[in-house]
């Protein structure tokens, strides 16, 4: 054993012996890579030297699919692209529709669209804190998540019936009134839901070998983030405000009170606290709005069976669970949109994955990958 | 061990009785096939969302002896869950053969049976049963997380009636039809 | 900022520049001159604050989409009655400017100012070509793929135009309205 063998290895002291570099496919089928993503990877040793992130394996062409469904048809196409919180995506789209044929809805249906948005974020961190911390090796925490998802679940099917794929806004309102009791049960779980917060705290935030997996790991400054079009917690993380909420508010956000919660260095444990904080600040937007829910109907009158928009041009954007969701509608005056574009948030958080791996070590990329929270289903369309 | 299975049939011809000496491993057999599914954690679309949901804590799937296997190699069932693209379409087909026999799938959801709501979409496959031999669908969009532990259970009782005078075949690998109360 | 302020700034650096005649509904909508506005325009953009490039996109204005691009099978569902028709076909609408043209469309955003400004430019359909902003801004590298692999629009100056979302053996462009399904082996 020569003194070699003991000094640290990098390239430049291995001296002798020829390295060369591999190449090692991760995906399209991957326990974590949340759903259909392949990752071409380029090894040397730990460190990555190339990545390529290949996507389309779910591509199913629904932009094209749009241009022959009715209006009222694509709602409950929208439902399945960002699957795990799918409340948003019916709304943006009826916003966009809305502003496109310049009609009003009640405000208690204003006021349900906030809840039944709110509600579903905290279903969709939720989701994701259970699987990032299976991608982080924490086998626990999906339990516990689950047993609370499952809750949310179960009031979105007492409301709407569906435990998924909601359908439930509509265009011109939502599809159904929140009776009493559905409300006093969500009061209960807003009040059982509370103290579980803190005991995901113990479980992994400030927990030492996370932190470790985590902290300082994926650092994206704040000038790369806005360059790289990031949005959401991922863009929050980094310490940029910029929430659509507060931006360009929507649907009566701007009479509630919620703070935005901020990361300091941009790494995956910011991206991961600032989920968790967003998850307090939407119970606190559920329980003013509840204290406030105005009445009156909750379907505008006047919405047509087969809505023929006259021809024009809409943009309505939301701040979704993964960020900032947009959509852009072109009217001819025919009963199906002539164009309609999806300006997906996981599409552009994920590009960023090319230039972001080169450097890192390949155990850090299951890291980096759960932090910024995609969703196959919106990356593809 | 299936060469041994496989000449058990012919040895067992000139005993009294015959072929009913069989049926005690029979039961033995798809005992222990069934009650141990361990699938492939395959999931592609919005599908996945209910199968993590069924082996979570609510819906248990580990009481029936079912446990998500990461690798092909070591998973008997498959349980394609959300839409199958073409791009997709080879790595399903790749998958499938990499699973060692005997092997089964299950289709979950609307977009794994026939196509779904993008039924006339230029990159959707319509029905997983045009790349890969299914043996129980599952109708819903998503299926409800107990419609899948009962597909489950559908494809144990199916096993159930497999039999090593027939091969060791599903009933409807040997009948080559879709009834499953052959 | 509001909007006729945004707008004032605007012409009078670029005063070429002039106000599009459909405006996206609630947003400043302009209308390039001509392609090589692009990258300057971006660039003074970015400079006064609108460092954020949220949507890079195009329309194809040809006509109601071609209905031999979607995978139609007659009688789809044998258990409906005699002649209910629930699929929809589309079908052109009197008096929309239907040509032979491609509009593109990008959106920047001001985080400080709170603005939005959504930049159009319409370039013929036949070998549409636009410079890239993937240098100057990182967000539109993968956009301008997409773009590149759905619609058929050139990219000048960028690094990777490559098919990112469609299978390799699909021929053509999907999103164009003239898109002709070609059967592959998936199809019956």
């Amino acid at each position: 054993m020569s003194d070699s063998a003991l000094a640290p290895i990098d390239n430049e002291t291995i001296g002798g012996l020829k390295t060369d570099q591999m190449f090692i496919n991760m995906g399209p089928q991957h326990p974590s890579t949340h759903g259909v993503l392949r990752i071409a990877l380029t090894i040397e040793g730990e460190i990555i030297k190339k990545a390529i992130p290949d996507i389309g394996y779910l591509h199913r062409g629904t932009e094209k699919l749009a241009e022959v469904r009715g209006y009222h048809h694509i709602v409950v196409m929208t439902d399945r692209w960002d699957y795990v919180s799918a409340m948003p995506n019916n709304l943006v789209y009826c916003l966009a529709v809305e502003r496109l044929m310049g009609s009003k809805v009640p405000p208690r249906a204003d006021a349900l669209r906030v809840i039944m948005c709110e509600l579903n974020r905290v279903a969709s961190h939720l989701l994701f804190f259970g699987t990032y911390g299976i991608d982080t090796g924490a086998f626990t925490p999906f339990l516990y998540a689950f047993r609370e998802r499952e809750m949310v679940l179960d009031l979105f099917e007492m409301l709407c019936g569906a435990r998924l794929t909601y359908n439930y806004i509509r265009l011109g309102g939502v599809m159904t009134d929140a009776t009493p009791e559905w409300i006093a049960r969500l009061k209960e779980f807003i009040t059982y839901f509370k103290p579980r917060l803190d005991e995901y705290d113990t479980l992994l935030t400030y927990n030492p070998i996370f932190m470790a997996r985590t902290k300082g790991v994926g650092r994206i400054s704040a000038a790369d983030a806005v360059n790289w079009g990031l949005s959401g917690p991922n863009l929050r993380g980094s310490g940029v405000n910029y929430d659509v909420r507060k931006h360009d508010p929507y649907c009566g956000y701007e009479n509630y009170d919620f703070s935005v919660p901020l990361g300091a260095e941009g790494s995956c444990w910011d991206r991961y606290f600032c989920r968790v904080s967003e998850m307090r600040e939407s119970l606190k937007i559920i329980e003013q709005a509840l204290a406030k829910l105005p009445e009156g109907p909750v379907m505008a009158t006047g919405v047509a069976k087969v809505p023929k928009p006259a021809a024009g041009e809409a943009y309505a954007h939301v701040e979704a669970s993964r960020g900032e969701l947009g959509i852009y509608l072109v009217s001819d005056g025919g009963i199906s949109p002539f164009r309609m574009h999806v300006r997906a948030p996981s599409f552009m958080n994920l590009s960023m994955l090319e230039e972001k791996l080169i450097g890192m070590k390949v155990a850090d990329v299951i890291a980096v990958l759960g932090s910024i929270d995609i969703v196959l289903g919106e990356v593809d369309r | 061990m299936a060469m041994i299975l496989e000449k058990l049939p012919g040895l067992t011809k000139g005993l009294p009785g015959g072929d009913l000496v069989l049926t005690t491993s029979d039961y033995l057999i798809d005992l222990g096939r069934r009650q141990s599914l361990w699938p492939m954690t395959f999931g592609l679309a919005c599908c996945a969302i209910e199968m993590m949901a069924s082996y979570a804590s609510r819906l248990d799937f580990d009481r029936m002896g079912v446990i998500p296997r990461a690798s092909p190699r070591q998973a008997d069932v498959m349980i394609v869950a959300g839409t199958v693209c073409k791009k997709m379409a080879d790595p399903i087909l790749e998958i499938y053969h990499q699973m060692p026999e005997p092997r089964f799938v299950i289709s979950m959801g609307s977009c794994a049976n026939c196509g779904g709501p993008y039924y006339d979409s230029y990159s959707v496959v319509k029905g997983v049963d045009r790349i890969v031999p299914v043996d129980v669908y599952i109708a819903g969009c998503p299926p409800r997380p107990e419609a899948l532990q009962y597909a489950v259970i559908k494809l144990q009782e199916k096993i159930a009636k497999m039999s090593l005078k027939k091969g060791l075949a599903t009933s409807q690998q040997v009948k080559g039809s879709r009834d499953i109360n052959a | 900022m509001t909007q006729d302020e945004l707008f004032a700034k605007i012409q009078s650096q670029f005063p070429k520049i002039e106000k599009a005649a459909i405006q996206i509904k609630d947003y400043l909508t302009v209308r390039l001159a001509s392609k090589d506005d692009l990258i300057p325009v971006a660039k003074w953009l970015k400079g006064i604050g609108f460092d954020y490039l949220d949507m890079v996109t195009a329309t194809d204005y040809l006509g109601p989409v071609d209905m031999k691009g979607y995978i139609r099978q007659a009688n789809f569902n044998p258990f409906l009655p005699e002649g209910a028709t629930p699929e929809i076909e589309s079908a052109p609408t009197a008096g929309f400017p239907y040509r032979p043209a491609i509009d593109h469309l990008w959106s920047f955003v001001s985080n400080a100012d709170k603005a939005r400004v959504m930049v159009k430019l319409e370039t013929p359909r036949d070998g549409a070509s636009v410079p890239s902003l993937a240098a100057v801004f990182k967000t539109a590298n993968w956009q301008e793929r997409e773009n590149f692999d759905l619609l058929g629009i050139n990219y000048e100056g960028h690094q990777n135009q490559t098919k990112i979302l469609t299978p390799d053996f699909l021929q053509g462009h999907p999103l164009r309205k003239d898109y002709v399904h070609v059967k592959d082996r998936f199809d019956e």
